[in-house]
């Protein structure tokens, strides 16, 4: 049995304690925001937040987390209202969309560590998360937009 | 969770008490028939694009599927302009069907969505088909109003009478069709390009909320009651099979429900995907080892194809001739000949192969959920394996994690292998590669050999010039009996060797086809990722030779295509092309199909290291007429962003047929750090529509090459311009 945080709800899980978190997530809890798309932390479609930081859902085991918080896409806001999902609409970011709850959980942890951040840093921050439709300039922005509100 | 079926839609008809509205059939040439949905009647034997309901609400078929490109919003807005309908009353809804009334005109009828085709094939029936449902509606309004109907205008959704009088669309639906005609597509006039409201503007994407909100449902999400998962072991090697597996021990593993032989492949299925993924660790399987394509490699496959390009076993095919080239060429004043190389590359979607099947308890029928490039070809898969007919086929189009061509095979393995599976286990199933599964069993653009040559003469003009592509047929390998239809034309291959922006007295592209040694496919650019690369990194080495300057020499080609010359002047001003001085900047003027896109980039070049960074990148591209600017601006900029990598790092070797690549940390593409600012311009064109999934591509490799040439004086001729090759150009 593991006990964490879940977008502020308790919960208990039964699965083996070695077992992906990202698989826990999506299959057991059935939370399909965060994505899978190498299992090797190359591209962060799986990013969650674990204590507060972005982290790859891929490389923990659930048994890693017993005890912690952790907030996925779906627990950023309730209706989508966090004002870095905002700011993705309103600069119209995603393409295909996959590596998007990726995208914004990353930049979400970037804001709540630096909430004023230079292009350059929002730039080496974000490059740990892959987007292969290439919307990377307009990830900036959104992030740049979000800042400003926040 | 998932999008209803037409079919299932229109037969709940029967609970509605009154007329609940008006359903469109549209063909080929137009609106074909109209039909009042009055309550208890039957189900309509064919699809409606259209339907427009008492409640005022209009549901128009997406036909095409979604990869990222939004054409399930351009292909629904281009009928609901000429309709003239208020875009906040349209729903739109996926077909899920293989009903080719519905079929890209692009592909001779077949649904099937590449090769950024959607908006180009489907442009001209919706906007006619629209024209005529909004004709229909003027007509019925102008009976119940009891007044002339040219009398009559719209306004978005709604008919209005010169008194004022107004009546919605949703009313008009439900008045009944009583002495109306279907106007012929031809009599009824379209709107003028100026008198758009949706077309050209920005109308913000549906899907933006549901994916900035991970509420977007992609193939890899579905889940079913009772559903098991299967991770598939594929053979290291095309054409080769299990010949034994110690399937009982697997088997007896706790969760493990089946260990299921595929032709090519050991399954294992499971209650989780988690058990599925270890019992899979455990397989020991022995292999045939007997296919031919253990005698592959790809440098072998590389040496092979640059003596065929140099004297090639078989005539090659011709895929576009004026005058004499050859001719031209060795009388020309200077002339040189330089072959350009390109490795195998992978599509990297970030959702990897997936797909859920649920198959019949007879086997003889499915329901499938899978992000697939063609309801066509998923329907044809469904068909093969399970030895059926079309009506026991349901599915189910996913939106999907990227495409860019890896889903458009005729026989989709990783919908076949979910089936296998269903079929099995009687049971929902749903199978996910892993990264490593859809890198090692990718299906590549081919590795291809260039022979370019070219002759100038004294006065510094291009007199001829040949582009000699030395590739594979892609066609005949993912989809065998097209290619029986278009034998020996390959667009797929070729694409982009015609250069036909430009106007070269002698010029020859032909097709040596060569040996496939490895899985293909269609990739983002199709030919045109690696002809652009040789074709404009070459025609620079033949402006140097004529003593030109490179933007010069194009213009000299470009006189009969003033949009084409519009883009190279435009591209030369934002980029201060004329005044760079020793700039490390490179230009190229490529395109795709009938887009164009002259491009410059500027680059860091690390002398030590070899690296290549991009500092800057401009583009000026005509698609004709856009009917979604914004999103046709980030497509631009995803296809260049997506180009940068194909010039820098992407690269598939294959070595005694097997790929040597895993994942993401030895097969890399672009990453944040490695996109420069990109400034993009559109030229506003009243043309046909022709496409801009591909169109910012082409053009970046050989603008790199350029301008690496401009800082070094050397050439880089095989893409990618990984740091050794740099190294090697260099030190040359
Ligand atoms: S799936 Fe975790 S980093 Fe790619
Ligand atoms: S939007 Fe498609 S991978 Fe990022």
């Amino acid at each position: 049995m593991t006990k964490f945080t879940l977008n502020g709800q308790p919960v208990e899980v039964d699965n083996p304690p070695e077992e992906l978190l990202l698989l826990v997530i999506r299959d057991g809890i059935g939370l399909k925001g965060t994505k899978y798309g190498c299992g090797a932390a190359m591209c962060g479609a799986c990013t969650v937040h674990v204590d507060g930081e972005a982290s790859f859902a891929c490389q923990l085991s659930v048994g890693d987390v017993e005890g912690a918080d952790i907030t996925t896409i779906e627990g950023l806001s309730e209706d989508g209202s966090h004002p870095l999902q905002k700011a993705w609409v309103a600069e119209q970011v995603p393409q295909c969309g996959y590596c998007q709850s990726g995208q914004i959980m990353r930049a979400a942890a970037l804001l709540s560590e630096n909430p004023k951040p230079s292009r350059e840093e929002i730039v080496d921050y974000m490059s740990a998360n892959l987007c292969r439709c290439g919307t990377y300039n307009r990830i900036f922005k959104a992030v740049e937009r979000a800042a400003q509100e926040v | 969770m998932t999008p209803q079926k037409t079919h299932a839609k229109l037969s709940r008809r029967g609970f509605l008490k009154a007329s609940v509205g008006l359903s469109f059939m549209v063909g080929a040439g137009g609106l074909i028939a109209i039909e009042t949905q009055a309550a208890g009647s039957p189900a309509l034997d064919v699809n409606p694009w259209m339907t427009i309901r008492a409640d005022g609400t209009i549901s128009i078929i997406f036909p095409s599927t979604e990869m990222g490109q939004s054409s399930y919003s351009t292909l629904p807005q281009i009928l609901a302009e000429e309709l003239d309908a208020d875009w906040g009353d349209v729903i739109i809804e996926q077909l899920n069907e293989d009903d080719r009334t519905f079929g890209n005109p692009a592909f001779g009828g077949v649904l099937y969505t590449a090769g950024s085709t959607g908006v180009e094939g489907y442009f001209d029936p919706m906007r006619k088909a629209g024209a005529q449902a909004r004709d229909v509606l003027l007509q019925i309004a102008a009976r119940e109003m009891g007044v002339d109907k040219e009398t009559l205008i719209t306004e978005p959704s709604a008919v209005v009478a010169p008194d004022g009088t107004r009546i919605s669309y949703g009313a008009l639906a439900t008045a009944g069709t009583d002495g109306v005609q279907i106007p012929k597509a031809d009599d009824v006039p379209l709107k003028s390009f100026d008198a758009f409201r949706i077309i050209g503007h920005d109308i913000p994407r549906r899907d933006v909320p549901g994916k900035s909100t991970g509420k977007a449902v992609y193939a890899i999400d579905v889940t079913l009651p009772g559903m098991a998962f299967a991770c598939i072991q594929r053979a290291p090697v095309e054409g080769e099979s299990p010949v034994s597996v110690n399937d009982a021990e697997v088997r007896a593993m706790p969760g493990v429900l089946d260990v299921v032989l595929l032709p090519d492949a050991v399954a294992v299925v499971a209650e989780t995907y988690w058990t599925a993924l270890i019992a899979r660790g455990t397989l020991d399987i022995t292999w045939s080892e007997t296919s031919p394509f253990r005698a592959y490699s790809s440098e072998n496959t590389m040496n092979l194809y640059a003596r065929e390009a140099e004297s090639p076993s078989q005539t090659p095919a011709v895929w576009a001739e004026n005058g004499d080239a050859l001719a031209a060429i060795s009388q020309a004043d200077t002339n040189l000949t330089h072959a350009y190389l390109s490795d195998y590359a992978y599509h990297a979607q970030i959702e990897p192969m997936a797909a859920v099947a649920h198959v019949d308890a007879d086997g003889k029928g499915a329901e499938v959920w899978a992000g697939t490039q063609t309801q066509s070809w998923t329907t044809n898969t469904v068909m093969e394996v399970l030895d059926t007919t079309q009506d026991r086929v349901r599915l189910n189009m996913m939106t999907m994690g990227g495409g860019f061509g890896r889903r458009t095979a005729f026989v989709q393995d990783y919908v076949r292998d979910a089936l296998l599976c269903s079929k099995s286990v009687g049971k929902p199933v749903k199978v996910i590669w892993t990264r490593e599964d859809d890198v090692k069993n990718g299906v590549f653009r081919p590795l291809a050999v260039q022979r370019m040559s070219g002759g100038v003469s004294s006065d510094g003009k291009l007199t001829g010039f040949h582009h000699r592509v030395a590739t594979p047929t892609v066609i005949g390998f993912f989809n065998p009996g097209r290619w029986n239809a278009v034998k020996p034309n390959d667009v797929i291959s070729m694409r982009g060797a015609e250069s036909k922006f430009y106007a070269i007295p002698d010029f020859l592209a032909d097709h040596v086809i060569t040996q496939r040694q490895a899985r293909l496919s269609p990739y983002r650019g199709i030919g045109a990722a690696y002809t652009g690369f040789a074709a404009e990194a070459f025609m620079d080495e033949l402006a140097e030779a004529a003593g030109r300057d490179p933007l010069d020499f194009r213009l000299d080609l470009v006189e009969g295509n003033p949009r084409g010359r519009h883009l190279l002047e435009k591209v030369a001003e934002m980029s201060g092309w004329r005044n760079r001085g020793d700039r490390a900047m490179g230009l190229a003027f490529a395109g795709y199909h009938s887009s164009m896109a002259a491009g410059v980039v500027e680059i860091n070049l690390d002398q030590d290291s070899g690296e290549i960074a991009l500092e800057n990148m401009w583009i000026a591209a005509d698609a004709g007429l856009i009917v979604s600017p914004d999103n046709a601006h980030n497509q631009i900029e995803g296809a260049a962003v997506f180009g940068i990598s194909c010039a820098l790092s992407e690269r598939i070797d294959i070595e005694a047929g097997e790929v040597m690549q895993n994942n993401f940390w030895d097969y890399d593409i672009t990453r944040a750090y490695q996109v420069p600012p990109i400034e993009i311009y559109m030229a506003q064109v009243n043309e046909h529509p022709t496409g801009v999934g591909e169109l910012g591509l082409p053009f970046v490799p050989p603008a790199i090459a350029n301008a690496f040439h401009a800082v070094t004086g050397k050439r880089l001729r095989h893409m990618p311009f990984t740091r050794d090759r740099v190294l090697d150009a260099l030190n040359s």
